[in-house]
């Protein structure tokens, strides 16, 4: 099922009571519609799109029977087409493929529903309290106790019950929501375990465990590239007291699904469930890179609110996402990984950015589940 | 304390007297956001989302004449963020530590969330306020959407920030019950106890301003009459 919920008719919710977006977001009462796409598509464009959706239908085949076999045999066709885009019809699906959570879905036959009828998770209170404040503008969310909460409340339940060690954390709910817009809950379910797990890329888990160790990580290796690649802009931050922590944090626990326009998010998940966290980094490179001149600029606070709010210029994806993949980072992070690690030697805090860690929990012995770790492969480059 | 004002981004940088760096503590969903939003910019939304890391708003306000701009980090709530949130405290001049009326574990909460200021900003140095939110769902007939029962009483409140040493008051975000007062009395309290040790200082013959070596809040002013001083509670 890759269709977007709350927005083909499928799912009883609410009438909203004002204007929805094309992705089911409520629009603002003024300005442009924050999906950030002209109102009518001419003729020549829904043709080819139109086209655009032939050739991956055709590259996926019947239910993605064919997309392990085009992977290895066009990977380069594959990259391109998926950095211009997943077309929106298609991309719980391909998300699914690319993530590699169908494979787990079919070794784990009955999984979740077990971990969601019959096991409790300490965290439920937590959960409950939170489902109203994720994606609160989205029609599909917005309904107490509605299909959308449920289904929200389900997985991430479930997920803390998996793995008891992570348990639930603010910031799954905008991971898990944005999956749920494009797949059933049990696939939106695999899917946040391989992320989290480590299916196909570096496991992502660290970013909510105790500590958030992979978040500090990360938010260390990025000061280092933002001083590496614009050392202007680096030298400023260093003069304001400006931390990654302070605009940046969001960027990596949510991978820009909490504050960024939609149109946007969608197409940073796209690359980034195929290519791998470097993707964060690239972005996050690009949006600051975009806005270099202004920024350098600006004193404490109104950097600080320019580093929360870009302009809409700079994020369009088709100019955001070029000037990203520009920058080339997957060695320079590993070299900067290897540096962190070292420095955290010592401490009572190990990093949780291990390649191969193995995909089934302590917990999950329980439930029965098949879960194998074979899925592992290094990143992408 | 009339002629408050909020600070807008296009406020001149100089245009203050003292900085005072504040922070919002306390449990997830307590309205530590939408109590920053409606101080800052006189906003509430019963559909916010939930805080991942920090936030952050400033607004200018007049105490005894001077110009004092506060400047204000809202924390996420989750004992999980306090890996990141926990420096943010370091060096505030100030907090706010906030609670549900309706949810008594929030309230329960408040003696760890004192430790961990304690521990963090500027030992006991820091002004902290109490803050009972969320009043209008206790009180029956309220605008919100749903009524529930009180389920910390003022009197308990009271009696824990009395022991504590701390302000107290009880606020609601979302009629803006309160919401003015709690941070300009938290505001007031950090400027009185500015000027009381930079009078101090000034009068034991030092410095005009000095504060005691290690305080988090440092003042400095000229020697020159009719300079501004100048605090900055970093």
């Amino acid at each position: 099922m890759d269709k977007k919920k709350g927005t083909d008719g499928t799912e009883p919710g609410p009438a909203p009571s004002r204007a929805v977006d094309r992705f089911g977001f409520i629009k603002p009462e003024q300005g442009n519609s924050p999906d950030g796409i002209p109102k009518g598509k001419s003729i020549h464009e829904r043709e080819r799109e139109e086209r655009r959706i032939r050739k991956w239908r055709k590259m996926i085949g019947v239910g993605g029977n064919d997309w392990k076999h085009y992977v290895r045999r066009n990977p380069h066709v594959v990259k391109r087409r998926i950095r211009k885009g997943i077309p929106d019809c298609l991309r719980g699906l391909v998300w699914q493929l690319i993530s590699g959570s169908r494979d787990l879905l079919l070794m784990n036959p009955g999984v979740y529903e077990t971990l969601v009828i019959y096991e409790t998770s300490a965290s439920e209170l937590e959960i409950i309290r939170d489902i109203s404040r994720t994606f609160p503008s989205h029609i599909f969310f917005q309904q107490r106790h509605g299909p959308g909460q449920r289904s929200l409340y389900n997985i991430l339940k479930a997920y803390s019950v998996y793995d008891r060690d992570v348990g639930y954390v603010q910031g799954m709910g905008f991971l898990a929501g944005l999956l749920l817009l494009y797949m059933s809950e049990e696939d939106a379910f695999w899917l946040l375990v391989a992320l989290l797990k480590g299916a196909v890329h570096a496991p992502m888990e660290g970013l909510y465990q105790a500590g958030l160790p992979l978040v500090q990580q990360y938010l260390s290796q990025f000061e280092k590239l933002v001083i590496e690649l614009m050392p202007k802009l680096g030298q400023h931050f260093v003069e304001e007291m400006i931390n990654p922590s302070m605009y940046a944090s969001q960027w990596f626990i949510t991978v820009f699904s909490y504050s960024f326009p939609f149109h946007l998010t969608l197409r940073v998940w796209d690359v980034f469930l195929y290519e791998g966290i470097k993707v964060v980094f690239q972005v996050g490179l690009a949006l600051l890179r975009l806005c270099h001149d202004d920024l350098v600029k600006l004193p404490f606070e109104k950097l600080l609110y320019a580093l929360r709010n870009f302009p809409e210029e700079a994020t369009d994806p088709d100019v955001l996402l070029p000037l990203a993949f520009s920058f080339k980072v997957s060695s320079r992070l590993e070299e900067l990984q290897k540096e962190y690690q070292k420095r955290q030697e010592g401490t009572s805090e190990t990093s949780s950015g291990e390649r191969l860690q193995p995909l089934v929990s302590k917990t999950m012995s329980r439930v029965g589940s098949r879960v194998v770790s074979n899925l592992t492969t290094a990143d992408r480059k | 304390m009339s002629g408050r004002r909020p600070a807008t981004w296009d406020q001149a940088a100089d245009d203050y007297d003292y900085l005072f760096k504040v922070v919002l503590v306390g449990d997830s969903g307590v309205g530590k956001s939408n109590l920053l939003s409606r101080f800052t910019r006189n906003a509430f939304s019963l559909d916010s989302k939930s805080t991942i890391g920090v936030e952050f708003a400033t607004r200018t306000i007049q105490v005894d004449g001077k110009t004092i701009k506060a400047q204000i980090w809202d924390t996420a709530g989750q004992e999980r963020y306090r890996a990141i949130t926990s420096a943010y405290y370091r060096g505030a001049a100030g907090a706010l530590l906030v609670y549900d009326v309706t949810r008594a574990d929030t309230f329960e909460s408040a003696a760890r969330w004192l430790r961990e200021l304690r521990d963090h900003a500027d030992g006991r140095g820091a002004a902290v306020m109490l803050v009972g939110n969320k009043t209008d769902l206790a009180r029956s007939g309220s605008r919100s959407r749903h009524h529930h029962p009180r389920a910390v009483p003022r009197g308990d409140a009271a009696a824990l920030a009395e022991r504590e040493g701390l302000s107290f008051v009880e606020t609601s975000a979302l009629d803006a019950t309160n919401v003015d007062a709690a941070f300009e009395t938290l505001l007031t309290e950090i400027y009185r106890a500015v000027s009381r040790k930079a009078l101090a200082a000034s009068s034991a013959g030092d410095d005009a301003g000095a504060v005691g070596e290690g305080q988090a809040i440092q003042v400095s002013a000229s020697d020159s009459a009719g300079l501004t001083t100048r605090c900055c509670a970093f």
